[in-house]
């Protein structure tokens, strides 16, 4: 089953989603305009760039220091909390265990998130992305 | 709850408490892990900027789709390879993440956070 079906099937699960890691797609499901849900993408996709560079800090301080490559973040609110690996996203209700769950499964069906993630996230369309990067 | 107690958290490989400007103030390390303090230094001040950036973001969204339940915020998880950092306002937590249990997690920062503002008034 596709991830965001399988985490959509879960009580609580408000919204999931994945973008593109160039920012030019979204799909979603769940209770959300298709324009908050492009607001969404932006916003889970801004904070994974930031995310990546900090990782990046982190290793020239301390090469193999165990945080990079970055997998995703999360951000937990007062009743609700956005979760990100890779460039999937769920916006999702506090329930006990809920958020647990949900973190297990994405990282169960996202995997590993590799080296080449900035690569992804920095590639012009079209462009030669190592070029671009390095 | 204290740094001594963060560390009783399942994985936990480090505690640490920093100030408002991400100035880190005291921490533990786990013997034998990878995370140096210079590590625990930079990520307190991301930590600040994290979150800043974070409750930006929720009051936009609050504001700009009507959905509530974001704000106040209780936290924010950097999510590394071997490792995830927990953290909230002046206290944060490093756990394996093989071991992770998020929730509770984010419950005992919480509790070390408020904690420390209470010492801190």
């Amino acid at each position: 089953m596709h991830i965001v079906k399988q985490l959509m099937a879960i009580p609580g699960v408000i919204a999931a989603g994945e973008f593109a890691y160039r920012g030019d797609r979204f799909s979603y499901e769940g209770a959300l305009t298709a324009e908050f849900a492009r607001m969404a993408s932006i916003l889970c996709r801004s904070n994974t760039v930031n995310v990546n560079m900090q990782s990046e800090i982190f290793d020239s301080f301390a090469e193999n220091c165990g945080y990079k490559p970055a997998q995703g973040w999360i951000v937990r609110g007062a009743q609700a909390t956005v979760c990100n690996i890779g460039n999937y996203f769920a916006f999702i209700e506090n329930r006990p265990e809920l958020l647990n769950d949900v973190m297990t499964i994405m990282r169960a069906k996202v995997g590993d998130i590799g080296d080449d993630l900035l690569v992804n996230l920095y590639a012009r369309i079209g462009g030669d992305v190592k070029e671009a990067l390095y | 709850m204290n740094l001594d107690q963060l560390m009783d958290l399942p994985g936990a490989l480090a505690a640490f408490t920093y100030t408002d400007k991400g100035d880190l103030t005291d921490h533990r390390v786990r013997e034998g892990s990878e995370i140096t303090p210079e590590v625990l230094d930079l990520l307190a001040h991301s930590c600040v900027a994290n979150i800043a950036i974070a409750t930006l973001e929720a009051r936009g969204w609050e504001a700009l789709t009507g959905q509530k339940g974001f704000e106040p915020l209780q936290g924010f998880s950097m999510i590394g390879l071997e490792w995830s950092a927990v953290v909230t306002g002046r206290c944060g937590v490093i756990v394996k993440n093989r071991d992770v249990n998020y929730e509770n997690t984010f419950s005992a920062i919480e509790a070390c956070g408020a904690a420390q503002h209470q010492g801190a008034a």
